[in-house]
């Protein structure tokens, strides 16, 4: 599903050249549901923001879906990540001036929908977090949990293949994390979905098939 | 702590370019304005130079079909004594068109000494002219009957012109301005005071005065006169009366010296008050962007400024650094403003004096930095209230 | 899509209410402003009572005279000119000449009343649409007799004869001379130079002596064609009349004078020179105006926007992760600025609604009645989408290249 050949990045500034990728080599397979997890600073960020095409690698290919991405155009990758990727945050990135619904509607408008279309699966989506009661609240009115899971619904609303969840509970507490998780766990399991997850939380990612362990930009495991 | 600023606004220099494009055309336009006050200002101040206070104009702009000079010239005799008989009349003199605050004006280049004076005013009148306008005779005197039928004509000056021709050198006997042939020459009786006829807003003009001679009643149609003090509507009714009566086929009209002038002011006045209106809004447009902006600016840099307090900043001193940052910005563009300002004196750009210029520059210098204080104190002063472990806890 | 541009503009104007505050001060003042000069310029350039068939009508106010050596003899046109050369031109349907308005006295009942009077020939109650009170305009007849008749606006009946009170067969005197008034006009505004006046007189009347042959005097001629199709003929015609009229005496060589469209024949005389009409050089100068007037609102409104947009840089981020291209980004924002643009056009027009409002009013002007046409609000609009496009596209294309990983860590 997702393939990563020896993935570099460097970043440069006038007086120093760090290293936040070091010859990464990766695959994933369909339906897996993948943890990456490492000291801070480690580059999982960067590895997630490079799987999920929000960043170039220095050198290296990132296949996705069989298809080489390196030479897609901004528009080429706007339209890749829409249909391809859904992406959830530590910081959830709600839109403070879109209630929940229109929140979750969102990736929808970057493709042709229709607008009652949009309504429907946005519904559904959120039906599949839980949340079907909450269409009208805005970001501010909701817990960190509930927002996690209007993001979650956002993630799925355009039926993605891959999931990418970058510390997805990293700001909740343990039961709100439990709750999470296991919408994640159900969501790879009835849906097919591969999820690729970063975390710090060592129960969490052992509830997933695969851990991957970076340290200094570095695959270890 | 300067040089910390300026690294600050260096680092950031690609946001602050806007807001310094935004400075830099607030002090043109605020620039603009004030160079036209303190030129209009400095105008007013001067004094008017003569008296307009219950002074009348009569305008008969006829075609008198009478042939012969010697007929007009009587016939203008028998208008003035009728007029002078009046009791309520004061003085008499017959003007060329452009009386005081009229929008007619008679100018052009005299050359004196092979040299082009540009602009030189010149007025037409007799020698009760200075008595009807309380001129003020600085050297020399007005007009007399003595002038008449000399070789050389008499003129009158202003002291302006007197200094630009003379400087402190004697002026009266001077002969004035080049002659070719057998033209007459002008020979100076006198200087008076520098006059503002074109209204109160009027800057300092090269003036010169002609006596009335006889071929020149041929197209004088104007007449002013000095009434007492409340002249009545019933005599300016009978006034009028006589004028229709003695001139037959005249349009005549009788206007106001004081509600001239208004008229005249006005010309200058309602330019200015619209430009300060239209000045003032901008400023208040750009005053409010500055403030939001600013504002916003802080509001951003929460995390910085908790971190500044927590290594031991004082509120005074973080309030201080913001409205100080927003000085050196303002400084940036008033150096780039300033060299744009100081082209128009280099320039002679509209050919006003250099002190006006200065004046305005050093005005406009000192309301922008006003401005951007007052924009900047409040935001300043919210700045200073973050509470450090809250800011520091939100990063 | 732009349903959802415009709710998310609306909320983002709501939560930022002082930022919202400022924009909108900024450019609905602008625009009022804009659009009150414009009527203005409207007002003066547009048909209007009692000028009204402006599009098929040519004015005469210059004629101007030079020679190298004398310089110029420049001001409006002698009667002689206008009757004798201009009144044998074959494509005008009418021609009405005017004299420009003199001021004249007259005191009653201890009141001193200034009279501007007009001295017309019949033509002129022809071309021009007077709205008769009372009475009726005077005819060729009475002209050529000389009669002392008079036609006279409302104004100066209310004044001289008393509020109300009909005067038609009544006396009026005026510069000691006395004449019948047959006729009572509604007021013109002394902008419409050519019909304006307090008080009109056959051209016999005048003092002036209308026979004599000089080419510059005090009157001005409106030249009306059938149609507006007819325009440029009659303009060739008169520069052919024109150039058949002899340059008396040695004073002067060239001699010019013009039929010009309303707006041009201002323009000619502020701007023009000899066969230029100064209307092109009008148009630059009013668009410079603006243009330098609109800029500092628009430096203002980059500023803000530029703020506006870069606190919502994890907006941004989210948006392109989930598959917005920087184009569609790039065309959201300029849309919600658009919207934002005429939220303020909206106030901006009600306000000048107010103020012309005001000013027809309080009668600060004289008989000026300014209106907001369609032209004027058409001009509002496109004022609007400029002023919208101009401080958007520069704060979006900045937004647009924020790179999505910085744009959501800014959080």
């Amino acid at each position: 599903m997702i393939t990563l050949r020896n993935i570099e990045k460097v970043y440069r500034t006038d007086t120093v050249q760090t290293q936040a990728l070091n010859q990464v080599n990766l695959d994933i397979e369909k339906k897996e549901f993948v943890s990456i997890m490492g000291p801070s600073g480690c580059g999982k960020s960067t590895l997630l923001n490079i799987m999920g095409l929000l960043d170039n690698p220095t050198s290296g290919l990132v296949t996705i879906s069989d298809k080489n991405t390196t030479k897609l155009n901004d528009k080429e990758l706007a339209r890749f990540r829409n249909k391809q990727i859904g992406f959830i945050f530590q910081s959830y990135h709600l839109i403070n001036d879109l209630n929940v619904i229109d929140n979750v509607e969102l990736p929808l408008l970057y493709r042709s929908t229709s607008a009652k279309q949009r309504r429907d699966l946005a519904k559904s989506a959120l039906e599949k977090v839980g949340l079907s009661n909450r269409l009208r609240h805005f970001p501010s009115q909701l817990s960190g949990g509930q927002k996690q899971r209007v993001a979650i619904a956002r993630a799925i609303v355009g039926n993605p293949e891959i999931i990418l969840a970058d510390e997805p509970t990293g700001n909740l507490d343990s039961a709100m994390g439990n709750e999470i998780m296991n919408i994640l766990l159900q969501l790879n399991n009835t849906e097919d979905t591969t999820i690729v997850m970063v975390t710090h939380d060592e129960s969490m990612a052992k509830k997933t098939h695969r851990l991957i362990r970076l340290f200094d930009g570095s695959q270890v495991q | 702590m300067i040089r910390h600023l300026f690294k600050m606004i260096w680092n950031k220099k690609k946001q602050n370019m806007l807001l310094m494009v935004e400075m830099l055309a607030s002090f043109m336009v605020v620039f603009a304005v004030f160079t036209l006050l303190v030129y209009n200002y400095q105008n007013y101040r001067r004094e008017m130079g003569f008296e307009s206070d219950n002074v009348w104009v009569i305008n008969f702009n006829n075609s008198e079909n009478i042939a012969s000079l010697d007929t007009i010239l009587m016939f203008r005799e028998a208008i003035r004594n009728q007029l002078k008989s009046m009791p309520e009349i004061k003085a008499v003199s017959y003007s060329s068109a452009n009386v005081p605050f009229s929008m007619s004006t008679h100018n052009g280049t005299l050359d004196h000494n092979k040299q082009g004076i540009s602009s030189v005013n010149r007025y037409t009148g007799e020698d009760s002219y200075d008595d009807v306008l309380d001129l003020e005779l600085k050297e020399g005197r007005w007009f007399t009957k003595a002038d008449f039928g000399l070789k050389d004509n008499a003129v009158v000056i202003n002291s302006a012109l007197r200094e630009r021709l003379f400087g402190t050198g004697p002026a009266v006997g001077q002969y004035i301005g080049d002659v070719s042939g057998d033209e007459r020459r002008n020979k100076i009786v006198g200087v008076v005071k520098d006059t503002k006829f074109k209204g109160d807003f009027q800057a300092v003009e090269y003036d010169m005065f002609h006596r009335a001679d006889t071929g020149s009643y041929r197209y004088l149609s104007q007449l002013i006169v000095k009434v007492i003090p409340g002249a009545s509507t019933d005599f300016e009714g009978r006034l009028h009366k006589t004028m229709s009566s003695a001139i037959k086929n005249a349009n005549v009209e009788i206007e106001h010296l004081s509600e001239k002038r208004v008229v005249r002011n006005n010309l200058s006045l309602v330019p200015m008050i619209i430009l300060l209106i239209v000045a003032g809004f901008l400023i208040i447009n750009v005053a409010l962007g500055l403030f939001g902006v600013l504002w916003y600016n802080i509001s951003k840099r929460r995390g910085e400024i908790g971190l500044r307090r927590a290594v031991g900043a004082s509120g005074v001193s973080i309030s201080k650094q913001l409205v100080g940052e927003a000085l050196v910005l303002s400084t940036l563009s008033l150096i780039i403003g300033s060299f744009f300002a100081i082209q128009f004196p280099l320039l002679h750009l509209f050919d006003l004096p250099s002190g006006v210029y200065i004046m305005a520059w050093l005005l406009s210098l000192l309301f922008i930095y006003l401005l951007v204080m007052l924009c900047a104190f409040y935001p300043g002063r919210q700045a200073a209230a973050i509470n450090p472990a809250v800011a520091l806890h939100e990063e | 899509m732009l349903k959802n541009y415009f709710k998310i503009a609306i909320a983002v104007l709501r939560r930022r209410k002082f930022f919202t505050f400022i924009s909108l001060f900024g450019i609905s003042f602008t625009l009022t402003i804009l659009i009150v000069l414009a009527a203005f310029i409207n007002n003066i350039a547009r048909s209007a009572y009692p000028d009204k068939k402006r599009d098929r009508s040519l004015y005469v106010m210059l004629m101007d005279q030079r020679s190298e050596k004398n310089g110029r003899n420049s001001g409006p046109p002698s009667f002689y000119f206008l009757d004798h050369y201009v009144g044998s031109m074959k494509t005008p349907e009418k021609i009405s000449i005017a004299s420009m308005f003199n001021a004249t006295n007259t005191y009653i009942n201890n009141k001193k009343l200034v009279i501007n009077v007009k001295y017309t020939n019949d033509a002129f109650w022809d071309v021009m649409e007077f709205d008769f009170v009372e009475g009726k305009p005077y005819i060729t007849q009475q002209i050529k007799n000389a009669d002392k008749v008079t036609v006279i606006t409302r104004d100066t009946r209310d004044s001289y004869f008393g509020e109300g009170v009909s005067a038609v067969g009544k006396y009026i005197e005026t510069d000691n001379e006395t004449y019948r008034v047959i006729g009572v006009v509604e007021d013109v505004p002394v902008t419409m130079l050519y019909a304006y006046g307090d008080m009109y007189l056959p051209y016999t009347l005048s003092k002036r002596d209308y026979l004599s042959k000089e080419l510059n005097s005090n009157y001005t001629a409106v030249l009306l064609a059938k149609s507006a199709a007819d325009l440029d003929q009659m303009k060739s015609e008169y520069q052919d009349v024109v150039s058949k009229v002899p340059v008396k005496g040695k004073e002067f060589d060239k001699l010019y004078s013009h039929a010009d469209t309303y707006v041009a024949s201002y323009t000619r005389i502020l701007l023009g020179d000899g066969m230029e009409s100064g209307i092109g050089k009008m148009f630059l100068i009013l668009s410079l105006v603006a243009f330098l007037f609109m800029l500092l609102p628009t430096i203002n409104l980059v500023n803000i926007n530029t703020s506006r947009i870069m606190e919502r840089s994890s907006e941004i981020g989210v948006r392109k992760a989930f598959g917005a291209s920087s184009g569609t980004l790039v065309l959201q924002f300029i849309t919600e600025n658009i919207i934002l643009t005429f939220l303020g056009g909206i106030i901006g027009l009600l306000l000048s609604w107010g103020i012309i409002f005001y000013i027809n009013q309080s009668n600060l002007i004289p008989n000026i009645h300014l209106t907001i046409d369609f032209g004027v609000v058409f001009l509002g609009v496109l004022c609007c989408l400029v002023f919208g496009f101009l401080s958007g596209v520069y704060p979006a294309w900045r937004m647009s290249r924020l790179h999505v990983v910085t744009a959501l860590k800014a959080n």
